[in-house]
């Protein structure tokens, strides 16, 4: 090797971090850049929202140059989605008037809620039943379940909905009903997450099992008391990724549901976009706050996520 | 039993019974073990099977029933293929397909692609690639429905952020862009919506935004089990690092490569969430793809027995596409 192409290797060691980390970074930026905005348009005034030129922040003076103290960052946004008005007989003083966080967002948590943990009791079931017997039909079953976490919710979606017209019709919870809505999201989500939870419970050592069963355990106590604990963040992720769907899911929740006051989070967002057609910090806002908590969710239960995305998704 | 030995009472009962049938173990171990815990596999299954059955399986042949009937007034009448036959003839169809079709494969190369560079430039890194593969993740929570009002908000005409480098002549000639209302071009193809209009591309881009951090994962875990002797090796031997990428890191996560574009395929074809808030088919039909038209025939025109054959349709070419993601994954082979 030449001196000087040696020099050229050095450098190139040197600088490669520093290039590989810059490159990251602004890819980084990139796919903030839209959530940024979305922010910055959330918390900005109705006049600076509609002002031609649009600005980046409305952060210019009376002579058009750019000025921090001249920031006129406001709350409108938020106020208008939450509506506050003091209320004495709430504990915190007030109550949340808007029809987004009084209706909308609490029945989406409910229909995930219900829906995540209901999954993660029947999919932990099955997963384990999968992972630890052997019996007559186990392989087409699981091929089966495997070929339907791919089929979408979009081409079954029109006979739900017939379905629950006659469900409805036969006096049965179908059509605008609570009930439904939760099952149909349980029935969306669990072939994933038995998926998931099966190859969670593969990659725990059946001696333990064995070992419990000579000292007189039952299978279910096994189960409960030694497989289940050392699979919980399988179950875990069973659990928060059916809730971050739940919690997304748009096409079902407003096709199946025609109540207002049963209405989820993601039609609440839809139906803003109709009611605001101007008050693009309100919408922006809306967005800000039904994002927020999935978001901090994530970051907070990430390598859950990671965990279970590498580990139980469909992989090369 | 009194006064006999244990070992005698072992070769009485040997001796008594000859060798069992495979049906008398069976029930003799239901007997002594119980029926509840012999079929503890069947119960711990039935509650998954049975909401599955109903929420998957039982729409799913309903679907299909459907497809071919048609509604007058209160009463379904049995029609054949006549849906499937109008559907396939319909200009709409024929035009959504390509759509679909532009779509797609815009879709898909750019998220690949983009994956790609950015889990090959996470996999260099050491120091702080968790932070960055968190931060590039959160796009992938956020909703559909979010991400496209977020994307539409940025480019409404005038007001948005976008618009004044959209709407400037310079950048694009002749007199700017306009996602909301410019037209597609007119085809190069008779009949093929390519180039599309600029309201593709931009759905495009929104769409990639989301699936990129799921991508970028599954292409990063592949890359992990690359091993790094084989790279080093291969540059010892004077490979360069774009030939050592060529030839060894590509092939080996070639599997992934297509298990992501077939995910991609499929999530690209069903996703609706978007379409419905980002640019709702239009301008005119510019972006109406094949599940907004499943929308609009089914829900908005209630034209049950077509929609019907179109998600038949649509759930073949589905299913089409997830039985050769299990080919090529080999997933089968991992159900032991």
């Amino acid at each position: 090797m030449t001196r000087m192409s040696m020099f050229g290797y050095t450098l190139r060691k040197r600088a490669q971090p520093w290039l590989t980390n810059g490159a990251l970074i602004a890819i980084v930026a990139a796919m903030l850049l839209p959530i940024a905005l979305t922010l910055s348009i959330s918390f900005k005034r109705q006049e600076d929202v509609l002002r031609r030129p649009p600005v980046l922040l409305p952060c210019d003076d009376a002579e058009g140059n750019f000025n921090l103290a001249a920031c006129r960052f406001v709350t409108e946004g938020y106020e208008r989605v939450l509506a506050p008005r003091p209320d004495p007989a709430s504990p915190l003083g007030f109550s949340l008037t808007g029809r987004m966080f009084s209706t909308y967002v609490p029945n989406t948590l409910l229909y995930a809620l219900a829906s995540s943990g209901l999954v993660f009791v029947v999919a932990g079931l099955a997963g384990y039943a999968f992972s630890r017997y052997r019996f007559p039909g186990r392989r087409p079953l699981l091929v089966a379940i495997l070929a339907i976490t791919g089929i979408p919710v979009l081409t079954n979606l029109l006979a739900l909905y017939q379905m629950a017209v006659d469900l409805r019709k036969a006096g049965i919870p179908g059509y605008d009903e609570r009930f439904f809505i939760i099952a149909v999201y349980v029935g969306l989500q669990l072939p994933f997450s038995i998926w998931i939870v099966k190859s969670f419970f593969d990659t725990i050592p059946r001696e333990l099992e064995e070992a419990a069963f000579l000292d007189g355990c039952s299978a279910l106590s096994a189960m409960w008391q030694i497989v289940v604990p050392l699979a919980m963040p399988g179950l875990l992720a069973a659990f928060l990724l059916c809730f971050v769907s739940v919690w997304n899911e748009f096409i079902a929740g407003y096709l199946l549901i025609n109540k207002r006051e049963l209405r989820t989070a993601m039609f609440g967002l839809y139906d803003f976009l109709s009611q605001n057609i101007i008050n693009y910090q309100v919408i922006a806002a809306a967005c800000v706050l039904i994002a927020a908590p999935v978001v901090i969710l994530f970051t907070l239960t990430r390598q859950i996520f990671f965990q279970a995305m590498t580990e139980g998704a469909i992989k090369g | 039993m009194f006064g006999i030995p244990a070992r005698f009472t072992y070769l009485m009962a040997t001796q008594a019974q000859a060798k069992p049938s495979a049906l008398q173990t069976t029930f003799r171990r239901i007997r002594a073990r119980g029926f509840f815990s012999h079929t503890l596999p069947f119960w711990l299954l039935l509650p998954a099977l049975l909401i599955i059955a109903a929420i998957q399986f039982y729409p799913g042949f309903y679907s299909i029933w459907l497809s071919f009937q048609d509604r007058q007034g209160a009463v379904w009448n049995f029609v054949g293929l006549r849906n499937f036959e109008r559907i396939f003839n319909s200009a709409a169809f024929r035009e959504s397909v390509g759509h679909t079709v532009v779509f797609l494969v815009g879709y898909v190369v750019v998220t690949i692609f983009a994956s790609l560079v950015i889990a090959l430039l996470l996999n260099r890194t050491v120091k702080l690639s968790g932070v960055y593969i968190t931060l590039i993740f959160i796009p992938w929570v956020i909703a559909d429905v979010i991400a496209g009002l977020v994307f539409g908000l940025l480019v409404v005409p005038e007001y948005g952020l976008f618009s004044p480098i959209l709407s400037n002549p310079t950048l694009f000639p002749p007199k700017g862009l306009s996602i909301t209302s410019d037209p597609a071009p007119r085809p190069w193809i008779p009949g093929f919506p390519f180039p599309p209009a600029p309201a593709m591309y931009y759905l495009i881009l929104a769409s990639a935004w989301r699936a990129l951090p799921f991508v970028t994962l599954l292409i990063l875990a592949a890359l992990k089990t690359v091993p790094r002797e084989l790279i080093e090796s291969a540059r010892i031997d004077g490979a360069s690092s774009f030939q050592a990428l060529r030839l060894i890191t590509l092939p080996l996560i070639l599997p992934t490569l297509v298990v992501a574009l077939f995910n991609l395929t499929l999530g690209g074809m069903n996703g609706i969430g978007l379409v419905f808030t980002l640019t709702r088919g239009g301008p005119g039909t510019a972006t109406e793809v094949l599940s907004f038209l499943l929308y609009t025939i089914g829900f908005s025109r209630l034209e049950f027995g077509r929609a019907a054959a179109l998600s038949v349709f649509i759930a073949i070419v589905n299913l089409l596409l997830i039985l050769l993601t299990l080919r090529v994954s080999r997933l089968e082979e991992r159900v032991q």
